[in-house]
């Protein structure tokens, strides 16, 4: 039982990091490796507010806030200075790299004595014992559901519909006579926001943030955002931002099997890069047939 | 054209195939993870078979208790091998051992949080015993893991237990965790270096700026090194990438140079060490492994004795004799001398008496790892 709430876990933390991903990578159609410095700055951020004494819930706003700025100058580096999509994200990425050490102070700062979302005072009262087990999985059920709801009305606004229409025809939003620009900046902005949440969330759930914990970032919220979008995304009742977390949960789920059934660990890149490669190709396949049809 | 029309529709019959067969694992696995917690039991049952054929033979003599431990190691370098090595060695002085009536469950984490955490995760399904954590970060993620569970978790290598919030100020545990920590004996390594190199005034100590243990030894070396004549000259690298030109630039500034425990930079030691002896410049070691390869001499811990002294604890946790929140962490008091005479010879310093009489050990070659 307890690896099934291990990898619910494990995927909805990742989950908030995916819906961020889903932005840059399926709708922008932008390649943003950021993403691998904005996760431990969220966790940096998280684990000095809380030292500091900012109560856990604000630090959600506030490393989501972190993650914008983040995003924000991996757009600006792209857009106004016309660097490539890759290489702004990874100039951002090996920046941020001093930068969360600088914001933490060390390369590793516990937070197991402070209360967090996930362990206080308020929760230890109301909370009846039968429900201990689940109460991690509860809270960032909530957390990801307001997420994901809330990046689902924004789409459906005016500013999310001509994100959408960048990713899709540059050309259609210049006639509209909008800053294509300016669209891919705040595009980068929310992505990154909700991946530094996703590392806010990580650090208090973990009791402490460790630098290394943004290493591969990138590459397994991709695996998670494409296996969502092509094993849940054709199912019309699911909405993509649903899929991509339902991904989340299927690639954590792949992990801690392999481990289960003894694989060990160093081979897990390569297990890795293998899903992501399949999926891939596969997933060419198919959006040449619906090509055909359309 | 004909033949790559063909290749690629191989390239796609290929490709499917193993698609197909991903998906079957994959329905087989989620399939058997919705039953309830049987599972578990049934894989760690598995696990216990396939151990060890004499497992299975041998377990049934033993009689009485017999116990799963989950060994989780953070990364994969000699020093954490050896603790790995005594960690097993003092359970078998107290009468646990591999084979009759211990099954370990062995993974390493290679430097990535995210897998440590899916590991314990993993751990505590197969219902183990006790989780044996080898360095700081996975030491972490194993008390996070356990904290909602009466699993006991038992850690070696975490250079500063209160500093990573596993132990209190006053070294009693936070919770069912304890073990060893490997604090550096940094007072008598500084002395060993003042009386192998009369002359010397600065230290060179490089670090990556990832690992927490370094930054707070670096501190205790600053405070300490003065009483000892000595100036430390600090170089911070983010990747095993930067350590060639590191070094070069920090060979230029120094007269010796100390090596921590510092994971990224032991894994790269040789590049060090032979940039090292090119300028004839002494470098030294934090434990005997690194001697063995060309430091001149390390006044260091013995990571298979401190494994030992953290088997017998676990141990008396698993004997239920003590609770892991009963026992304060230990360190090792003693460090012990180790020298390398050919280093030595090369460098033209003669190992004096006082130190090689009480070496723990002298090695008489350079091995190559």
């Amino acid at each position: 039982m307890s690896i099934v709430i291990g990898v619910l876990e494990e995927g909805l933390i990742y989950g908030i990091m995916a819906l961020g991903l889903y932005i840059t990578y399926r709708i922008l159609d932008f390649p943003d490796l950021s993403v691998d410095g904005t996760f431990p700055m969220g966790a940096a951020v998280t684990a000095m507010l809380i030292l500091k004494g900012v109560h856990p819930a604000a630090t959600l706003f506030l490393s989501f806030g972190a993650g914008v700025l983040a995003g924000c100058i991996t757009g600006i580096i792209h857009v106004k200075f016309k660097v490539r999509d890759l290489l702004s994200g990874i100039i951002m990425m090996t920046a941020l790299y001093s930068v969360n050490l600088r914001i933490a102070g060390k390369s590793n700062v516990p937070i197991f004595s402070k209360e967090t979302i996930f362990e206080n005072a308020f929760l230890q009262e109301r909370v009846p014992a039968s429900l201990q087990p689940w109460l991690i999985t509860i809270i960032l059920l909530v957390i990801v559901i307001v997420c994901k709801v809330l990046l689902d009305l924004y789409l459906k606004t005016r500013s999310g519909y001509l994100l959408r229409a960048v990713g899709d025809n540059e050309v259609l939003v210049t006639s509209l006579a909008k800053d294509k620009g300016m669209v891919k900046i705040i595009g980068l902005a929310l992505s990154n926001g909700f991946v530094a949440l996703s590392g806010c969330v990580y650090c208090q759930q973990k009791g402490f943030f460790e630098i290394s914990t943004g290493t591969g970032t990138m590459v397994m919220g991709l695996a998670s955002v494409i296996i969502g979008t092509k094993l849940f995304g054709r199912l019309g009742w699911v909405k993509t931002t649903t899929a991509v977390i339902l991904g989340t949960i299927v690639y954590k789920a792949c992990v801690s099997i392999a481990i289960a059934f003894g694989l060990a660990a160093s081979d897990l890149k390569l297990i890795t890069a293998a899903l992501f490669l399949v999926i891939l190709v596969l997933s060419n396949r198919k959006e040449r047939k619906v090509k055909v049809h359309a | 054209m004909m033949m790559k029309k063909m290749m690629s529709r191989e390239m796609k019959t290929v490709m499917a195939a193993a698609m197909a067969a991903m998906v079957l694992a994959g329905c087989s696995g989620s399939s058997g993870e919705s039953t309830t917690a049987a599972p578990a039991d049934t894989t760690a049952a598995i696990e216990a078979a396939s151990a060890g054929e004499e497992a299975g033979e041998t377990a049934g003599e033993a009689g009485d208790a017999s116990y799963v431990i989950g060994i989780g190691q953070f990364a994969e370098h000699g020093s954490l091998d050896n603790c790995r090595t005594g960690f097993l060695q003092g359970l078998a002085e107290e009468g646990i051992s591999e084979g009759t009536n211990l099954t370990i469950l062995y993974e390493n984490a290679q430097t990535d949080g995210g897998t440590a955490s899916q590991i314990m995760d993993n751990f505590l399904a197969k219902d183990v015993d006790l989780i044996c954590a080898i360095a700081t970060p996975i030491a972490q993620s194993a008390y996070s893991a356990t904290k909602n569970t009466d699993v006991p978790v038992i850690y070696t290598a975490v250079t500063d237990p209160v500093l990573a919030e596993l132990a209190s100020g006053d070294g009693t545990p936070v919770g069912e965790i304890t073990g060893t920590s490997d604090k550096l004996p940094v007072e008598s390594q500084l002395e060993m270096i003042r009386t192998l190199l009369p002359d010397a005034k600065t230290i060179g100590i490089m670090y990556s700026t990832s690992e927490i243990n370094s930054e707070s030894a670096i501190a205790e070396y600053k405070a300490a090194a003065p009483a000892y004549g000595f100036e430390i000259v600090e170089s911070g690298v983010s990747s095993a990438a930067d350590i060639p030109l590191a070094a070069d630039s920090l060979l230029e500034k120094v007269d010796c140079i100390n090596n921590l425990t510092d994971n990224t930079v032991v894994s790269s030691l040789p590049v060090i060490l032979d940039k090292a002896a090119k300028k004839s410049i002494p470098v030294f070691g934090s434990e005997v492994e690194q001697v063995k390869i060309g430091c001149l001499a390390s006044m260091g811990l013995d990571y298979i004795s401190l494994g030992e002294q953290t088997g017998k604890m676990a141990a008396q946790v698993l004997k239920g004799e003590k609770k892991a929140s009963e026992m304060n962490f230990e360190v090792i008091e003693q460090a012990s001398f180790y020298g390398n005479n050919q280093v030595a010879a090369n460098l033209g310093i003669t190992i004096p008496a006082e130190l090689a009489d009480n070496a723990a050990a002298l090695f008489d070659e350079i091995t190559a790892e």
